[in-house]
């Protein structure tokens, strides 16, 4: 990749990340309504916009930057105290994360599209127009704390309200003086963070040097809180930690001012005259050295370690290095086969005795080897594993901005954030998801006062359960709204012409509630405001197909419907069937094959010159993989047929040979070779031959032409 | 352990074997200088009784013939593909895009025959914004630095035989210059 | 002998962006830092010729940062620039005072660091 390119990537990974943190915090504000702000949240959050405005200005990505910068500027507002943590202010928040993230991804495609932009734009005016409403000015009570003019140049704007904010809720100020040496300050420094940070606020880290001392070095740390003087010394007992309180020049301005008092009625205290010098910290002080105290119980200082180290203990990968690396794996298990195969038949050869020990030496090795590499295969299969809780946290805040747009209202349950999926598999995963859980808003879930009216509760419920079943993950998206309307479901499909009458009457209930993932069948009537484009419930099907696995659908009228959805845990490794056609050699992933049946030739069918098998009551289109691919007419001898199933649909596929199961690595084609209808990638089976991959989604999705779509279900 | 010997020769075989001796591929320029010029670097190899030659800077490796596999409803000239270290990559039959056959060497698949490749034969793996790929060719053999004066434009008539830039010329020895972009298509 | 720069700005991208502007001048290597605790530990070790810093940072500010370097002896007279964001004119005031000598806001052209490095460095 070229460098631009590379910085590029790093770009988009840098902002996903910002935006992925940016939303957990919001989350968590947002649950916060109405209650205390917690600075260091707040502080977060505007940390996080600030430092997207940049990398997108940076990268020439107006459109994020423009948004970006316009969140910094209220969240700027919020956390200095200027605009309050009111209802529209949250909500618009909480709707930037989701609109930064669609032009991120727009960005990482490198489009732009108008309806995005123009919501960009609304957005952005909107927040700018928060931003204005500015709370009323306050007395400036940081003129009262004696702190030397020196020490107060070099705080931040943010650092001076946060020191404001601690003098106006009464909270005593400390100067906490610390020497370190200088190799290991940083852990001293998380210890003694650790004591302070669970009684106060630490405000400001102020290091300095004493001059010729190149191996020593000291902070002051600007500290507030609430507690007496005596539990600060004991918690900075064994630290090499000092404190010194921090006076006010005029004690009587001590009581707590009314909350937003309004400009003029404060009588303004007299201010400091700029040109005075200030006095040395040490008259106005207390100095206090912490001392031994008899019941000194030291807080929980590993959590703070844990917190300042946690940085650097986790690293970001590309994922396409981890690729390589499995490629290596799979490589050295081949390497290791070969070497399985000298020693059986160096043993089976040879009678001889030094012979047959060396045999069974390397026999032993080459397994230890194995084992070894199996490790390394699951480490690396691990790396790349991450919690459903990701996508199950964009979409709480989705789902709960939905709820307000359609009028209703609805809890959201969830379970099971802690199973793990491919990291692939798991950003494949958000856009289906929310499909469901949308749809499940929308057509699922009643109004409030139908649900009143019907004896339900007044407020919906939409639980997103997922529990991990060996090699597979289910995830359950159920709510208990109205249940699928079979008659209106079948009555559609006569419209779109699906279905005849007849067959629409005789249809089982399963077949017919599962009709709502046809391509074209939709009883939507609104266009969905969230993605500016209805999206059926065929296109999370087929997302879903795409990542190999399944979906169905059970529902209960009045009572609700359940989407049931399975997926692989990961994509590297599947397991797959090997088959044979006219003498070449291909693998079908075993996700895909539902049945395996001996073919005999009077079963088949022929309905205009297509073939057709009969299997159990179903009636699938029939495939010769041999003629498929041009390689000949197939064998006359005994057949195979393989019952391929993705989704809801069904095809028989037949071969000439079965050459067994195997666990195989699926590497890509390439772009020159990606448009291959029906391959998916290559994979090797350990002979040193390259075997192609059967794209089971592309054979069925071509050879279930729409006529006969109606007569497989 | 004559009846190892296969299974030895198949185990320490290595696609990546030593090239022919005498070649060593140099650095590719990454940044040649606005000042000089620089010759172009260029590898040459035999297809039929005709030298062609590749710019150095885009191999990125000659290896030996590998078992090829088919790639059903691609195009002819994709021989198929082989496996390079883990790495899948098509190998194409550069006699077909240039017209020199009229169908493709018969190397892969269950009726595959080597016989008609001579020992000399190898692919050369190129690196391509649109995937890296390697062709076949009948032998390669040094490379050759063609100053601005040993290059000439194609000769009229070559417009259909595709990716064709010019023609290098150094005493009687003739090389046919390729751009690699254009004969893979 | 080449010109050393470091760089302390906690955004990756950010900072591989500016590395890059950096090492565009020749005889000029960047050595770059996360956080301004990393640039303490640094600043000892090596003899920097000139300083870039971020003022949002999450240990120490970069206020602090320039007040702690402008009260080394050594680097009393190294040429230290900031990297601000629009609308934070008062850390920038700030920063000014405290000693940097020239600021750039973010998003800035890779040439107009350029120059600045140039001017500074003497080249």
């Amino acid at each position: 990749m070229s460098d631009r390119g590379r910085e590029r990537s790093e770009f988009l990974a840098e902002s996903a990340e910002i935006l992925e943190t940016l939303g957990r915090d919001l989350l968590v504000l947002d649950e916060g309504r109405g209650g205390e702000l917690d600075p260091e949240l707040l502080n977060g959050i505007f940390r996080g916009a600030h430092s997207l405005k940049g990398l997108a200005g940076m990268f020439g990505e107006d459109r994020l930057a423009t948004l970006a910068h316009a969140a910094e500027d209220l969240l700027d507002h919020l956390r200095l105290g200027k605009v309050e943590a009111s209802d529209p202010v949250v909500d618009s928040l909480v709707e930037v994360v989701d609109v930064l993230q669609a032009l991120l991804a727009e960005a990482s495609r490198e489009e732009t599209t108008g309806a995005l932009g123009s919501r960009a734009t609304g957005l952005a005016a909107r927040l700018r127009g928060l931003t204005q409403a500015t709370a009323p000015a306050q007395v400036d009570l940081l003129d009262q704390l004696d702190l030397d003019p020196a020490t107060r140049k070099v705080f931040t704007e943010y650092e001076e309200h946060r020191l404001r904010e601690n003098l106006r809720k009464g909270m005593s100020l400390y100067r906490v003086r610390a020497e370190f040496d200088l190799s290991d300050f940083d852990v001293g420094l998380a210890k003694l963070n650790g004591q302070l940070k669970p009684l106060g606020e630490v405000i400001s880290t102020l290091p300095s040097q004493r001059p010729g001392d190149e191996t020593g070095i000291a902070f002051d740390l600007i500290y507030g809180t609430r507690r007496p003087e005596r539990e600060l010394l004991a918690a900075l007992e064994g630290t090499p930690a000092t404190a010194e309180r921090l006076g006010r020049l005029e004690p009587a301005a001590l009581a707590p001012e009314p909350p937003a008092a309004p400009v003029g009625k404060t009588p303004k205290k007299p201010r400091r005259a700029k040109g005075a010098k200030p006095l040395p910290p040490a008259p106005a002080v207390s100095n206090v050295t912490a001392l031994p105290s008899s019941n000194g119980a030291a807080p929980a200082r590993a959590d703070s370690e844990a917190s300042l180290r946690s940085l650097t203990e986790t690293v970001r990968v590309d994922i396409r290095r981890l690729d390589s690396l499995m490629n290596a794996v799979g490589e050295l298990l081949l390497i290791k086969g070969n070497l399985q195969r000298l020693a059986e038949s160096a043993g089976h050869s040879s009678a001889i005795g030094p012979s047959r020990a060396w045999s069974q030496e390397l026999t032993r090795e080459s397994r230890a080897l194995e084992r070894k590499l199996e490790e390394v295969q699951e480490g690396l299969l691990g790396a790349r594993m991450v919690p459903l809780g990701q996508v199950f946290e964009k979409l709480a805040r989705l789902v709960r901005r939905l709820a307000r747009d359609a009028g209703k209202e609805l809890e959201l349950v969830l379970s099971g954030g802690e199973v793990e999926l491919d990291k692939l598999i798991v950003e494949e995963l958000s856009d289906p998801l929310m499909h469901t859980i949308r749809n499940a808003i929308d057509h699922g879930i009643e109004a409030p006062e139908v649900r009143e009216a019907q004896g339900k509760p007044r407020k919906g419920r939409i639980s997103l359960r997922a529990v991990q079943r060996g090699n597979r993950v289910l995830l359950e998206v159920s709510d208990d709204g109205a249940g699928i309307n079979e008659e209106r479901v079948r009555e559609v499909a006569v419209q779109r012409g699906l279905l005849t009458a007849d067959e629409a009457r005789e249809l089982p209930t399963r077949e017919a509630q599962n009709l709502i993932f046809t391509p074209g069948f939709s009883t939507a009537r609104s266009i969905s405001e969230l993605s500016g484009r209805g999206v059926g419930l065929d296109v999370v099907k087929t997302n879903i197909a795409s990542l190999s696995g399944l979906i169905d659908v059970h529902s209960e009228r009045g009572n609700g419907t359940t989407f049931e959805i399975t997926l692989p845990v990961t994509l590297a490794i599947v397991r797959a069937l090997v088959v044979g056609a006219e003498g070449r050699t291909y693998a079908i992933p075993l996700s895909g094959v539902l049945e395996i049946l001996s073919l005999s030739a009077s079963e088949v069918r022929t309905v205009e010159r297509r073939e057709l098998l009969p299997v159990r009551g179903r009636t699938l289109p029939l495939v010769r993989l041999a003629p498929l691919f041009g390689h000949g007419p197939g064998t006359t001898g005994p057949l195979f047929a393989l019952v391929l199933g993705l989704a809801q649909e069904r095809i028989a596929l037949v071969v000439d040979q079965l050459h067994g199961q195997q666990d195989i690595v699926v590497k890509p084609l390439g772009g020159r070779l990606s448009h291959i209808r029906g391959i998916s990638g290559a994979t090797d089976l350990g002979n040193r031959q390259t075997v192609l991959v059967l794209d089971v989604g592309a054979l069925i999705e071509d050879s279930v032409a729409p006529e006969w779509k109606a007569e497989a279900l | 352990m004559s009846r190892f010997a296969e299974q030895l020769e198949r185990f320490f075989y290595d696609p990546q074997e030593a090239l022919p001796p005498g070649l060593e591929l140099p650095e590719p320029r990454v940044q040649p200088s606005a000042r000089q010029a620089p010759p172009d670097e260029r590898l040459c190899f035999r297809l039929e009784n005709e030298w062609y030659a590749l710019p150095v800077s885009l191999v990125r490796e000659v290896s030996r013939v590998a078992p090829l596999t088919e790639v059903p409803r691609a195009p002819a000239s994709l021989l198929g593909v082989m496996n390079l270290r883990g790495e899948v990559l098509p190998v194409y039959d550069l006699k077909l895009r240039l017209r020199l056959a009229t169908r493709p060497a018969p190397i892969a698949g269950p009726r595959a025959d080597r016989t008609g490749l001579p020992r000399s034969a190898r692919v050369i793996i190129l690196r391509s914004p649109r995937g890296d790929a390697a062709v076949l060719v009948d032998a390669v053999q040094d490379v050759v630095r063609l100053m601005p004066a040993e290059v000439e434009p194609p000769p009229r008539g070559t417009a259909e035989r595709d990716g064709i830039v010019g023609l290098g010329r150094r005493g009687d020895r003739l090389w046919i210059l390729l751009d690699p972009e254009a004969v893979l298509g | 002998m080449g010109f050393k720069v470091l760089i302390v700005e906690d955004s990756k991208a950010s900072r591989d962006f500016i590395a890059a502007a950096v090492e565009a001048v020749a005889g000029v290597r960047a050595i770059s830092t996360h956080s301004g605790f990393e640039a303490l530990k640094l600043l000892p070790r090596h003899k920097f010729d000139l300083i870039i810093t971020d003022i949002n940072m999450p240990d120490i500010n970069g206020l602090e940062l320039i007040n702690f370097v402008k009260k080394n002896p050594n680097y009393r007279r190294t040429p230290l620039f900031i990297i601000t964001t629009e609308g934070r004119e008062q850390d920038r005031e700030r920063g000014l005072a405290l000693g940097a000598v020239e600021y750039l806001v973010k998003p800035f052209e890779p040439q107009s660091l350029e120059g600045l490095l140039r001017r500074y460095l003497g080249l």
